[in-house]
């Protein structure tokens, strides 16, 4: 939407100069430290330039020493808030190159875990999105409960709260804990009384929908040149959902569809996520009624894994979007290339486009509402 | 955990017939991409196309507007350095209404690391070339945008591309080796 109010420039016959202003790296509206240089007329951006790479600490390069195992714990530190899922990509991808049949149990526990890391990735984003918008306060305490629910989860499957190194090439690190599928079910009650109050404090919000209906605006067409993902690009309608598009796991088993909106504004990409939470709810108690007990570990997995040649690009859906991973192996027990493919960096690329026409502090909530991490779009 | 391509225990009959890609999209993309010099490649999961680098954005741009394949999405372009022979640069391409997956590679010589942009193809390219070119010393030419993307803007890396194979990383290999006091050489083994 481009603002209706003319800009002083355009108003009245006096002399205007456009103002540069430098937003970040360290500014807690950035999500971590991204820095954006806005040229600004009035209130209304003129042009906008971002800036990353502050927490750029070469994962790709330091992957290439280390053995296929090791690699696991740096993907866990470049998507920090879904590090199931970004592990995820990174054993799938070893797993394809070395021909791997990983068990059926080990797989429905995989997509239990990333589907709950699903969760409290949007619950993370819906608390930060409501500090960006101006509500502080409720919103994101709420979301923190919901969000400590779904950790303390995690911490007692893996041991730890965020860097979880839970999935191995092959199955799982060890077995879950026995009172696994209960303890699903009781987060999932409450993360389902989480959606509701989110519904009931911000949806329907006549302020909160006044500041983000109709605010950076991105067609599917666009979105698709850019090459978003994951939420963002649903928001505009594109129904691409790689869970549905390109069934990895058992995700061809289960019964749902890629939640799209209509409109590519920041609204939509709220919603599209409060609802994907219900939607992983769903899929989480669809994966509780056939998971069954089984083998978590591949037969026969060398202790020192050693890879064919070969390379694979693979894809996973994360919260943020696509998590990519590409590997290539001339043979022997490292990687000769990995390649982190970032969501993040991707969907940030639209940030000067939706964002140009905007109104100064409409430039902030854009940014919130991509949803970014930035040690994933950095690596 | 061997891959059948490349037959390494194949047994001795007759030679297997050339492999004619049929059950890929092949057909389309060699169709797609003519007067273009092209070779197909199978790997694990997409098909694999070699385009030399003079045609590569030529060929990306027929691919994308190609009414049979429409490959509207760019996933992710990067490159792989294999030392002697040269960098790699790879981009994965998506058809968003096909649903079809193709990568396309071309070969760069060590000596001439010069490529057009894909800018003009997708507007995704943008970034991933910019930090392609930091990391690998590609120069990609018309590239509308070519500051460093990752690297601090007030350090020269203008000789020095961290994820080129040449480029050390002896420290933290040296300071690990002694923390830990072993021998990283003699871990090789099963």
């Amino acid at each position: 939407m481009v603002v209706d109010a003319p800009t002083p420039s355009e108003a009245g016959d006096f002399e205007t100069q456009d103002l540069l202003i430098n937003v970040g790296p360290q500014h807690p509206s950035t999500h971590g430290v991204f820095r954006m240089v806005l040229e600004i007329d009035g209130e209304v951006v003129k042009d906008l330039v971002p800036y990353i790479g502050y927490l750029h600490r070469g994962a790709e390069k330091l992957c290439e020493n280390f053995d296929f195992r090791q690699g696991i714990g740096y993907m866990d530190r470049t998507e920090y808030l879904a590090a199931h899922n970004a592990e995820l990509s990174y054993v799938m991808a070893v797993e394809a190159l070395a021909e791997i049949e990983v068990p059926e149990r080990a797989q429905w526990i995989r997509m239990i875990l990333c589907e709950l890391n699903r969760i409290s990735s949007h619950f993370m984003f819906l608390g930060a999105f409501g500090v960006d918008v101006g509500v502080f306060g409720t919103p994101f305490i709420y979301a923190w409960r919901e969000r400590e629910a779904v950790i303390d989860l995690f911490e007692e499957i893996s041991g730890d709260r965020m860097m979880y190194a839970y999935f191995r090439p092959g199955g799982l690190a060890w077995e879950v804990p026995v009172n696994f599928e209960e303890r699903v079910r009781e987060v999932l009650a409450s993360s389902r009384q989480g959606v509701k109050d989110f519904d009931g404090l911000l949806t329907e919000n006549e302020i909160f929908i006044a500041r983000t209906k109709n605010v950076g605006v991105i067609s599917a067409e666009d979105a698709i040149e850019i090459g978003m993902s994951g939420p963002s690009l649903r928001a505009s309608g594109v129904p691409l959902d790689l869970r549905k598009t390109e069934p990895y796991m058992y995700y061809d088993q289960l019964e749902f569809e890629p939640i799209t909106a209509e409109g590519g504004d920041v609204f939509d990409r709220y919603l599209v996520r409060l609802k994907e939470i219900s939607q992983s709810i769903d899929l989480i108690e669809q994966c509780l009624e056939r998971l069954e007990a089984g083998p978590i570990m591949a037969e026969k997995m060398p202790r020192m894994l050693r890879l064919p040649e070969g390379e694979a690009y693979m894809r996973t859906e994360a919260p943020r979007g696509e998590y990519g991973i590409y590997m290539v192996s001339k043979g022997g027990n490292k990687p000769h290339r990995v390649k982190v493919r970032s969501a993040c960096l991707s969907n940030l690329q639209a940030l000067k486009q939706m964002s140009v026409g905007q109104y100064v502090a409409d430039a902030i909530i854009i940014l919130g509402s991509i949803d970014i991490v930035l040690s994933e779009v950095d690596r | 955990m061997t891959t059948d391509d490349g037959g390494n225990d194949a047994v001795e009959e007759a030679p297997e017939p050339p492999d004619t890609f049929e059950d890929t999209i092949w057909p389309d993309v060699n169709r797609t991409l003519t007067a273009v010099d092209v070779r197909p490649e199978r790997s694990v999961l997409d098909l694999i196309v070699h385009i030399p680098k003079a045609d590569v954005v030529r060929g990306l741009g027929m691919l994308k507007n190609d009414e049979a394949l429409q490959f509207n999405y760019l996933r992710s372009l990067t490159a792989v350095d294999n030392e002697a022979d040269g960098v790699d640069v790879v981009y994965h391409l998506y058809s968003v209404p096909n649903k079809f997956n193709l990568t396309v590679k071309t070969t760069l010589p060590n000596d001439d690391k010069v490529l057009d942009t894909a800018t003009p193809v997708w507007q995704a390219a943008n970034w991933l070339e910019r930090e392609t070119a930091e990391m690998f010393g590609v120069t990609f030419t018309g590239h509308p945008d070519p500051r460093p993307l990752l690297m601090p803007e007030d350090v020269d890396m203008s000789d020095t591309h961290p994820l080129l194979k040449s480029h050390p990383y002896a420290e933290i290999d040296i300071l690990q080796g002694e923390l830990l006091g072993h021998d990283r050489d003699a871990d090789e083994g099963d």
